[in-house]
């Protein structure tokens, strides 16, 4: 059996007369908004990229001046070692050291020092016991 | 939907413009009658009509053929509509049934010819809560199953029944009122009748 829908008898409304064609005028008028809010974001995007760059470059051109590792590490003002002791973890400075530090900076080449042990032949040690002697050292 | 509808669609996926001018002339009529009983004003109903048919054009490609594409245009408006009693509710201060009931508010007018029934029948569906008049008249004026406006209000299809249900029965219950007290206006008018 079908259900009484009085709902059915309620007065439909339309769409006014014109409704399309204001519908289509303001697509148009969305659409050049669009456009032209696009083109807008686009010139404000490469706009502040090119701010930061600059930004970037006169920062590190004439504020930040260069610096070398002495004057990083704090070398050159020629802080004494008592000193530097007070500011610098104690482990460091176990040494006595004279007062003034000279600060010498040189390369190291350590490639030289590194041996590629696999072209050499193998050696094989023995080890041997050389005394008899129960409480002297042992010599090898 | 309909290979038609389906080429439609997809032409309205590339912006053809014509394309979308045939869509807007096919739910037209329905989207702004479903958002005039959605509001209950006319000129806030053609108003978000002319939105929504705006948003189907720019978010065309979003649409995935998944669901009927008129359950996507339903959504749409109901989503507009929501918002825009959301907002009306905030700027007004007042309820949502003040709202809904002010009819003259719109342009469009009533027919004074409504009769007795169909005059209840709008009181009771305008004082309906939001949340029950929408599945309610998607169901009983759009003819939409309930998956279908499960899938328009993004709800189980269980929460829809209920609503459904519930909203009907307030309508029923409303209509009965109104039915008892007009015939008691009725007798009481005979026996005025009379008694002159």
């Amino acid at each position: 059996m079908k259900e009484l829908n009085p709902l059915e008898k309620m007065q439909r409304v339309q769409a006014p007369l014109g409704f399309e064609r204001r519908v289509l005028a303001e697509l148009a008028v969305r659409k050049e908004k669009n456009v032209r809010r696009r083109r807008t974001w686009r010139f404000s995007l490469a706009g502040a990229t090119a701010i930061v760059l600059v930004g970037f470059i006169t920062l590190n051109v004439f504020v930040l001046k260069k610096q070398t590792p002495a004057v990083i590490s704090g070398l050159d003002k020629r802080v004494s070692l008592p000193q530097a002791r007070e500011s610098m973890p104690s482990k460091m400075f176990q040494r006595q050291a004279p007062a003034d530090t000279i600060p010498i900076i040189e390369p190291v080449d350590y490639s030289g020092e590194v041996r590629s042990t696999s072209q050499e032949p193998r050696t094989i040690y023995i080890l041997e016991q050389v005394t008899e002697a129960a409480n002297t050292k042992i010599i090898y | 939907m309909s290979m038609d509808e389906q080429e439609l669609v997809s032409r309205l996926q590339e912006g053809d413009e014509t394309a979308f001018a045939q869509i807007m002339n096919t739910y037209k009529d329905r989207i702004v009658n479903y958002l005039f009983q959605f509001t209950g004003d006319y000129q806030k109903a053609v108003e978000l009509s002319q939105e929504t048919f705006l948003r189907v054009y720019f978010r065309a490609d979003k649409y995935k053929p998944i669901a009927p594409f008129s359950s996507w245009i339903y959504a749409i408006a109901s989503n507009l509509a929501k918002t825009e009693m959301k907002k009306v509710r905030k700027l007004a201060q007042v309820s949502l049934e003040d709202v809904a009931n002010d009819l003259d508010a719109g342009t469009y007018s009533l027919d004074s010819t409504d009769s007795g029934l169909i005059k209840n029948l709008r009181e009771a569906l305008n004082s309906l809560h939001p949340r029950y008049r929408i599945p309610v008249v998607l169901k009983d004026m759009e003819g939409f199953s309930q998956e279908e406006i499960a899938q328009i209000l993004k709800r189980p299809v269980g929460t829809v029944k209920a609503r459904i249900s519930r909203g009907r029965g307030y309508l029923k219950k409303k209509l009965e009122k109104a039915l008892s007290e007009n015939s008691f206006a009725k007798t009481s008018q005979e026996k005025a009748h009379e008694r002159a």
